[in-house]
């Protein structure tokens, strides 16, 4: 699989604290890579690197470089960053005062599109691809906040994915929902790596071992190993990653 | 049977006694927090009563006709309301026309532009702003605001409008337009402060979520911030209007007083309060009766605004989840598709990737644009308050370094022109604002306190929503109000003196009282629950829970509550120019008048006119601002101060 974004010597700082260390690491394409470690080991802030979100935060400095198909997303203009490179964040966070079909058509309406039937269809396919369409088919005016959980999580998937994004990362995204509204994301999650790079941060070690093609395992904002998810959770090479999945410290 | 009795029974009676008496004392605790409930009631009733009483005559007289009536003739005995009902309702719409725009321009830099450290001072300055006495923004509007408007707006405006209404030539600097700019530059730092705040209160993830799809920052607060803020945004401007309403004393020292409808912003007009201040003491008979009848009427228009605002906000919370949109044509599925199959590329991304860079550029161009207007909304407001405090330190600067300034009382008639005045000082309205703050706080703080436990921890039934709602009414009150209703009781049982310190006293802790109650309450309300079950859990009474240990883990907000209503008290007027009168003497006797900082400021400028106390009136604005800075920090780092550090 061809690598899809490319980190290099990432370090990122909040105000004095410096919370990544020269992370290089190769995210595949059309695979799901996790992201595990302790919490604190900078897996967030890397996630929230990769689509510039972290520079938002007060105090943010980074250095290093991250290329998307080769093009430095440092240099690039940050908003369209944010529409190629997507994000779910840990809670739910459907725009309160829009109803399910605004939501999703939020996106849309920021890059232009004005068109009623354009409007409908990119809804409708985004809904279609987060698998929730048949769930709310029939209350696309409903406010986003009324349903479920785990329908609002697989809203913000939709919201994401409406603006048709080449890469999703997903920051502990099932941490709020309960066992079967995870299952759920869980599957979408099966179906989405097939057309995007998925990254996932996550602390629940069974899940990375689940759903991800590739985990990297992070300490002290630094990656420790990375590897095959089977290979690294089987025989890890690091005494550091041996510990820690097999539950040794947390 | 008492020689029988062993260790054990001993000790539980003993428990017993103990026992009972803590129910006892549960027992009084909870009828006295009632008390102040109901004593809460009987005040909003007695300001009812009395307003309304005082005007039988006149209601009796001139009957629905006096709200159109247009004349002030007190040798005819014709009187009616309709030139400062106009006059109320002309500045206020005015002045929340010009405020809100820069008002909430201010909000979004501090809440969601401003760099993180400029933050906190900003806010600082903000509150200061929304704490500065009337009297104080009256004062400098009388000297800077109404000339520069007068010099260099309102020929413009004239020239503009080619001298038909609204902007007709008037009759000299003082006009309706320079009352409506000086209430809008006092009502901004409270909107700005309140919009602020509900900007701040909605949870970051929402922006992060709209920032994660691509949208600008601007575009981020458009979505995600404005509509979960808009209640408080909302409740930030009607409690503009209501303070624009009821403000009294800078709109009498600009508005020119005279009692006439003109089809002209730059003429001469008066509102309801500012007749009030101006008429009441010295008016009798009928025509004080008239007074009474406007009085009433601005508390009607009062709490119609403070209701509406109620059922608004309200509406808002319900309504802006969701923006109501026409009945849409159902969607057809889209035909299912093979996973792993690509998407195909739709007509508007080959569109938008073609018109990308013009549209990228357009949309960071609006964001730029917000953060230019937002920008100058903090200049245009920070004007004021840099000038204000400017023209204070220049004119008051030189006698408030003076020692004898605070131990002296004010120089005895000296003349304007007289060049060699002697040096006088402000002590005896330095003592009678500390006597009569003291006073006040002494009695309305343990009340308020008591009354806010009331409404937080005790009151459950209909009874204490109603009580929360005149708690509601009675902070919107305008001062001018209550300095009518005070001294109408103390005109009704202390016949001689009704204007004193006493009466002033009352009326500032009639004042604190509403601001103290809505402080407690709100502290009390955001600790959470599972610290009074843990007590609870330990036996503890419930009225020691509450007084030990919710009390104690929110003392800095109370603290908080508390330095907020004493500084208010000590900057007020209007209030106490109706009830403790004037004096520029030492006080001997507290049922005399006696003077204070803030009306003494009033004073210099309206009552004792052929004197030259200007100068002294610079210090003792000077010395409030000085004392609201010191107060506003010392809130600010109260709130600051964690409470689960101080021992409960």
């Amino acid at each position: 699989m061809p690598t899809k974004l490319e980190v290099r010597e990432l370090s990122a700082w909040y105000g004095d604290r410096q919370a990544l260390y020269d992370v290089s690491i190769d995210l595949t394409d059309r695979a799901t890579t996790a992201i595990i470690g302790p919490s604190g080991c900078g897996k967030t802030t890397f996630l929230r690197c990769l689509n510039r979100l972290h520079e938002e935060a007060p105090g943010a400095r980074v250095a290093g470089a991250i290329r998307l198909d080769g093009e430095d997303l440092g240099a690039a203009d940050v908003v369209s960053v944010r529409c190629r490179v997507g994000m779910v964040f840990q809670k739910p966070n459907p725009f309160p005062n829009m109803s399910v079909f605004e939501n999703v058509a939020a996106g849309l309406r920021l890059l232009g599109v004005r068109r009623r039937e354009e409007l409908d269809q990119g809804v409708a396919e985004a809904l279609v691809h987060a698998g929730l369409w048949e769930e709310v088919e029939h209350q696309l005016d409903a406010p986003g906040s009324s349903l479920s959980g785990g329908q609002q999580q697989r809203l913000c998937i939709a919201r994401a994915l409406a603006v048709r994004p080449e890469v999703l990362l997903m920051d502990e995204p099932c941490s709020a929902l309960d066992p079967i509204a995870t299952a759920k994301v869980e599957a979408l999650l099966a179906r989405l790596k097939s057309e995007y790079a998925v990254v996932v941060v996550t602390h629940n070690l069974a899940q990375a071992r689940r759903i991800s093609d590739t985990t990297a395992f992070f300490y002290l904002g630094k990656v420790v190993e990375v590897g095959p998810t089977a290979r690294l959770f089987g025989s890890p090479a690091e005494k550091l990653t041996e510990n820690y999945v097999n539950g040794r410290f947390g | 049977m008492d020689a029988d009795v062993g260790p054990a029974t001993e000790r539980r009676r003993s428990t017993d006694r103990r026992l009972r008496s803590l129910l006892r004392r549960g027992l009084a605790f909870r009828l006295g927090v009632t008390a102040v409930g109901v004593g809460l009631v009987v005040v909003f009733v007695g300001l009812v009563v009395l307003l309304v009483g005082g005007a039988s005559a006149s209601i009796a007289r001139f009957g629905p006709g006096f709200l159109a009536g247009t004349a002030w003739d007190v040798p005819r005995g014709i009187f009616g309301a309709w030139p400062a009902v106009a006059g109320t309702l002309i500045t206020s719409a005015l002045a929340l026309l010009l405020a809100v725009p820069v008002a909430f321009g201010v909000a979004l830099f501090a809440s969601e532009i401003a760099p993180r450290w400029l933050r906190a001072p900003l806010a600082y300055f903000v509150d200061l702003g929304a704490a500065v006495p009337s009297v104080v923004y009256g004062f400098w509007a009388l000297v800077v605001l109404v000339p520069f408007l007068y010099g260099s707006v309102d020929p413009s405006l004239e020239r503009l409008s080619g001298g038909a209404a609204p902007f007709a030539s008037g009759s000299g600097e003082t006009n309706v337009l320079a009352a409506g700019v000086v209430l809008a530059v006092m009502i901004i730092p409270t909107i700005a402060a309140i919009s602020r705040e509900a900007l701040r209160a909605v949870p970051h993830e929402l922006r992060e979520g709209a920032l994660g799809i691509g949208a600008t920052r601007w575009e981020a607060t458009r979505m995600a911030v404005l509509g979960p803020a808009a209640p408080g945004l909302v409740g930030a401007v009607v409690l503009g209007l209501g303070r624009a309403i009821g403000e009294t004393i800078a709109v009498a020292f600009v508005i020119g007083n005279i009692y006439q409808v003109q089809g002209s912003l730059l003429a001469r007009g008066s509102t309801i309060p500012s007749w009030l201040v101006n008429g009441f003491n010295e008016s009798y008979g009928l025509g004080r009766s008239s007074l009474y009848e406007l009085a009433a009427i601005l508390l009607v228009i009062s709490v119609v605004v403070n209701l509406g605002a109620r059922v608004l906000v309200r509406r808002f919370e319900r309504g802006a989840r969701l923006r109501p949109r026409g009945a849409r044509a159902p969607i057809a599925a889209p035909p299912p598709r093979e996973p792993g199959t690509p998407l195909g590329t739709p007509a508007w991304f080959a569109r938008h990737d073609a018109a990308r860079s013009a549209r990228l550029r357009r949309r960071h161009g609006v964001q730029l644009l917000v953060v230019v207007l937002a920008v100058g909304a903090v200049a245009v407001a920070a004007w004021p308050l840099v000038s204000l405090i400017d023209t204070a330190a220049v004119n008051g600067g030189a006698a408030i370094v003076r020692p004898s300034f605070y131990t002296s009382a004010p120089p005895p008639s000296c003349g304007i022109g007289q060049t060699s005045c002697p040096l006088g000082g402000i002590g005896p309205e330095i003592e009678g604002t500390l006597v009569m703050v003291g006073l006040a706080a002494a009695v309305a703080l343990p009340l308020g306190i008591l009354g806010g436990i009331y409404l937080s921890e005790y009151a459950r039934r209909r009874f204490s929503r109603t009580v929360g709602l005149l708690v509601d009414v009675l902070l919107g009150v305008p001062t001018i109000l209550i300095g009518i209703f005070v001294f109408s009781v103390f005109l009704a049982y202390d016949r001689p003196d009704d204007q004193s310190a006493f009466a002033g006293a009352a009326a500032l802790g009639v004042l604190m009282m509403p601001i103290v109650v809505r402080a407690t309450e709100l502290a009390l309300r955001s600790v959470p629950t599972s610290v009074r079950e843990g007590a609870l859990a330990l036996g503890f009474p419930r009225h020691r829970v509450t007084l030990r240990v919710v009390l104690g883990s929110c003392r800095s907000a109370l603290v908080t509550g508390c330095l907020l209503a004493v500084m208010r008290a000590a900057g007020e007027t209007a209030a106490l120019v109706l009830t403790a009168g004037t004096s520029l003497y030492w006080i001997t006797d507290l049922r005399a008048p006696v003077g204070a900082l803030a009306p003494f400021i009033y004073d210099a400028l309206m009552v004792y006119t052929n004197s030259n106390y200007e100068t002294d009136a610079w210090g003792a604005a000077l010395v409030l601002l000085l004392m609201m800075a010191v107060v506003s920090l010392a809130a600010r780092l109260a709130v600051r101060a964690p409470d689960a550090q101080g021992s409960v």
